[in-house]
Formats: structure tokens, C-alpha cells, sequence
């Protein structure tokens, strides 16, 4: 196209030319526009920067699973949203600011048309579906290393790289959930312990404890090692004071503050594992016997894992661990009210709080998938449909 | 997957209706039409017979141009599955919503 076939249609065009900036884009469709090969992502705040930085976006998901986007902290879910007018997208195209601040800028500019869309990807921000995390760890969680079982070349292990293909989570959520559930890398796997394994490993840490009379806020990294080294390997040692404690220096030496609420908590669930249901008075005074000289046990502490029934007499309590429960919201709220008709808002929110959305509130996750009456003077949550 | 060194930046140009080629046959190489700016800066598109007066839009939400890795063109339009890398970013748009004008070429003159 030359610069007098552009003149002859603005001429017929019957627009003064003078009124115009000198430079045209004479737009024409590239070779590949039609093929549907360039789509469109609407970026969420903070994404677009990273990609300037050079940081990657990744799609993840199966073939089953519904897409997402990862960043390298973050999870969106996609969705493609329709318009009724044509986007077109066009490499090398220039604003007017562009033009004015270029003088130099040519005065017919050949632009091809990369692609066309009437549709583009919409994002928005959603929690990172871990559950498939854990369930993959339990595949095969680790016994220890006498376990015959682990030598077996069939056992389902996975490197970091593994669960980054499989988990439609970014890495930072990925590595921090692996935090979260006390997984430990072994042998370049990521494993979660057994659970007896990991009471068997404790139970030396508490004794040891027990018997060298330490605080509980200072347990030393060196003596257990050289105490316990015999039994269990080092790793593994450390990793149980470092699941059950927090680690400091303390003059050169490495020190373990143990964690009083998590070690009650994980005696509770080995006790209320053996059965379907307790006394609970029973159950309180087995469980303080059982937790190491100098802790106190609350059932606050039992959060999120077991569940007490008021309702019934005796009063009673099981075993309920929230990661047993559905992710997908309408699920896990059908499983609650499939386990109780009525909640308050006390008992529910445990199960519940790892739901809320980044400034969702448990109230606003209630007022949607409950409804609320009284019971005896009490707000209760029940369900808003009929469960079978 | 992300990219190496600058990005490029593109523009959107969104239009009403559909696009389609004047002769049948693909629209590859075909012309669209010809882009103009006035001096405040307003675009101005001469499509075949229409001129269309738009606006430059800053885009609050930036998008991103993706490509798919592989031969084959998107196997079904809902399936993000694969590997894609970021070729562009788009932060402005030329927005033509006014209803065309046609280009009348010949007025017949009155006998």
C-alpha cells in the first residue's frame, strides 16, 4: 500500500488530512492470524510485573482436573469469558504518544495482525488445591529404615519436580505446605512419616527428655544425637525436633523450644485412633497421663482433629481430622452436616477456617453455604438442603 | 512458561462484529484497513467502505499474549493444557464502539 492509495482514501473518505497525525498503519492480517495459535490472558494486579521481571506463569493441571495459573506464589483459577466484539492483536502498532514523541516516526507503518480472539482467559485468584499433596505423600509415607517395604523399588515417591507437575499450587505454596505437614526429604524424596514411626520417634525424644530432666524449652541437638543416634538415624531425629520444637542457637549450641500444644495434640490422636469413640472424662484423664511430665493438656488443643459431643451423656469424643475432609467448599459442607445436623459456629470453624479466601471471613463462608437458627439459646449452622 | 529479556508491548484493537475476508478463501495477507490518529489523538479506522472513530483505553487489567508450543492449532477452544510461552503484553487498546460510517464514493447528481 503506498502513500497515494492512503491519500486517495482519506480523500473519498472525505477526512482532511491536515487534521491528522502524517503516519498511517496500514493494517493487513498476517500469515498465521487465523490459526488460533496466540490466545489472551487478562493479567491480575502484581502479574504483570512479574513477567516484566522475567519470572515464568505456569498453567497446571491434568487432563481431569480444571486448569490454573501459577506465579511463583500464587494460584488462579482460569476461566474464559466471551465478548461479543473482535480483539485483534497487532505487534508494533503506535499510541499517538508514541508518534508525537518520534518525530522521526515513518510515515507508513506496515502492521500485520498477529492474531484475533473473540474470547480471552480471565483469572482469579483462588486457594492452592493441596489436598492431592498429602494424598500423594500417603501413598507411601515412610516406616523407617528398617521397613522392608521401602527397599521394594515399587514404592510411590516424588521429588520436588514430581509434585511440581502434579500440583496445581505454586512452588512457594507447595514448599510451605510441605512445611505444614512435616514432610522431610529423604534420599531426595519428599516422604511423610508413619504415623506410629513418627510417635515411636517422639516417645525417644520425650523420654530422653524426661530422663536428662531438661527444660522443655531447652532441649539440646547434640546430646539427643548422641543419645538416640544408636536407635534412629540423625536425620530423623532432627526432623522430630524440628517438626515438635523451634530451633535456636543459644551460645554456639543448637537448642529445641518444644512445642507443648503439638506433642499433647498428636498423643491425643494416637489415643483416640483405637477406637470410634470415647468417654470423655475417661479419654481427658488417659490423655494427661500420657503426655510428658510438665505438659497440661487442653482440649482446645484438639482443634481440627477430634470432635467433643455435648449432646450425648456421657459426653463423648472422636477422632475427626480436617484433612480427611472434602476441599471443594459444597463438598465439605455437605460432609459436616452429614456428621452432625447442627453446629455452632465454635465447633465448625476449625473445620472450616482452611476454606476462607484471602479476606473471606468464616461468618461470610457460613451466611453462604449454612443456615443459621436457635437452639436452646444458641446460634446453630445447619445445612440448606435436605441431606440424604 | 515465562520469557527471556524485554518483552515485546502490543496493541489491542477491538472491534464490533466479526471479521471476515472480503474474497472467500483464508484471511491470511488480506488487508484490514488503514489506521489514522488525529492530532488530539483519536484513532480513526478505514475499513473497506466504513470509518470507525475509536478511543486509546490504558487497560487496568494488562493482558498477556500467549502462543502454544506444538504444530497443531488448538485441538478445542476450552483446552489449556500445554505448554505456552509469553510473547507480548498488551496495556493499551484502540476501542472502536461508534457505529461505522459507510464511505459514500458516488452521489448520483440530480438530472
Amino acid at each position: 500500500r503506498s502513500r497515494a492509495q492512503v491519500d486517495a482514501t482519506l480523500r473519498a473518505a472525505r477526512l482532511n488530512p491536515g487534521e491528522l497525525l502524517p503516519a498511517v498503519h496500514c493494517l493487513r492480517f498476517g500469515p498465521h492470524a487465523a490459526a488460533g495459535q496466540c490466545c489472551l490472558l487478562q493479567l491480575e494486579p502484581g502479574l504483570c510485573a512479574e513477567l516484566e521481571a522475567g519470572r515464568s506463569l505456569v498453567i497446571r493441571g491434568e487432563k481431569d482436573e480444571q486448569a490454573v495459573l501459577c506465579s511463583k506464589d500464587k494460584t488462579y483459577d482460569m476461566k474464559i469469558a466471551d465478548t461479543s466484539n473482535m480483539l485483534l492483536f497487532i505487534p508494533g502498532c503506535k499510541t499517538p504518544e508514541q508518534l508525537n514523541a518520534d518525530p522521526s516516526s515513518c510515515n507508513i507503518i506496515h502492521s500485520q495482525i498477529a492474531g484475533f480472539s473473540n474470547n480471552y482467559w480471565e483469572l482469579r485468584r483462588c486457594r492452592p488445591k493441596l489436598k492431592k499433596l498429602r494424598k500423594l505423600l500417603m501413598e507411601d509415607p515412610y516406616e523407617g529404615p528398617d521397613s522392608r517395604k521401602d527397599q521394594a523399588l515399587t514404592v510411590s515417591k516424588y521429588t520436588t519436580e514430581d509434585l511440581l507437575s502434579l500440583i496445581q499450587a505454586s512452588e512457594e505454596e507447595i514448599l510451605h505446605q510441605l512445611q505444614a505437614i512435616d514432610a522431610c526429604k529423604i534420599e531426595g524424596y519428599w516422604r511423610i512419616l508413619e504415623f506410629d514411626y513418627e510417635m515411636k520417634l517422639l516417645n525417644h525424644v520425650t523420654q530422653l527428655i524426661d530422663s536428662e530432666s531438661w527444660s522443655l524449652s531447652k532441649v539440646p541437638l547434640r546430646t539427643c544425637l548422641e543419645e538416640l543416634g544408636s536407635l534412629e538415624p540423625r536425620e530423623m531425629i532432627e526432623h522430630i525436633l524440628l517438626s515438635y520444637g523451634r530451633k535456636y542457637v543459644d551460645d554456639g549450641e543448637v537448642y529445641f523450644e518444644m512445642h507443648e500444644d503439638k506433642i499433647c495434640r498428636a498423643i491425643a490422636q494416637m489415643l483416640l485412633q483405637n477406637a470410634v469413640k470415647f468417654n470423655l472424662s475417661e479419654f481427658q484423664e488417659v490423655w494427661q497421663q500420657s503426655v510428658p511430665e510438665g505438659m497440661t493438656t487442653r482440649i482446645d488443643q484438639l482443634k481440627g482433629l477430634a470432635l467433643v459431643d455435648k449432646s450425648s451423656r456421657p459426653e463423648t469424643i472422636s477422632l475427626l481430622k480436617v484433612e480427611d475432609l472434602p476441599e471443594d467448599n459444597q463438598e465439605r459442607f455437605n460432609s459436616l452436616f452429614g456428621i452432625r445436623e447442627k453446629w455452632t459456629e465454635v465447633d465448625i470453624t476449625p473445620y472450616i477456617q482452611d476454606l476462607c479466601a484471602e479476606k473471606q471471613s468464616v461468618g461470610a463462608l457460613l451466611t453462604k453455604y449454612a443456615r443459621s437458627s436457635t437452639l436452646n439459646g444458641v446460634k446453630v449452622y445447619n445445612s440448606r438442603r435436605p441431606i440424604s | 512458561s515465562g520469557s527471556a529479556g524485554a518483552l515485546a508491548q502490543w496493541v489491542l484493537v477491538e472491534l464490533q462484529g466479526e471479521v471476515e475476508p472480503r474474497q472467500s478463501g483464508s484471511l491470511a495477507g488480506s488487508l484490514l484497513g488503514d489506521l489514522h490518529y488525529t492530532c488530539e489523538g483519536v484513532p480513526v479506522l478505514i475499513v473497506g467502505h466504513h470509518i470507525l472513530y475509536g478511543k486509546v483505553v490504558q487497560l487496568e487489567k494488562p493482558f498477556a499474549v500467549l502462543v502454544k508450543e506444538g504444530a497443531a492449532p488448538q485441538d478445542s477452544p476450552g483446552e489449556p493444557h500445554g505448554h505456552y510461552t509469553v510473547t507480548a503484553l498488551i496495556k493499551t487498546k484502540l476501542l472502536f464502539k461508534t457505529r461505522p460510517k459507510p464511505i459514500i464514493t458516488h452521489v448520483p447528481k440530480k438530472v
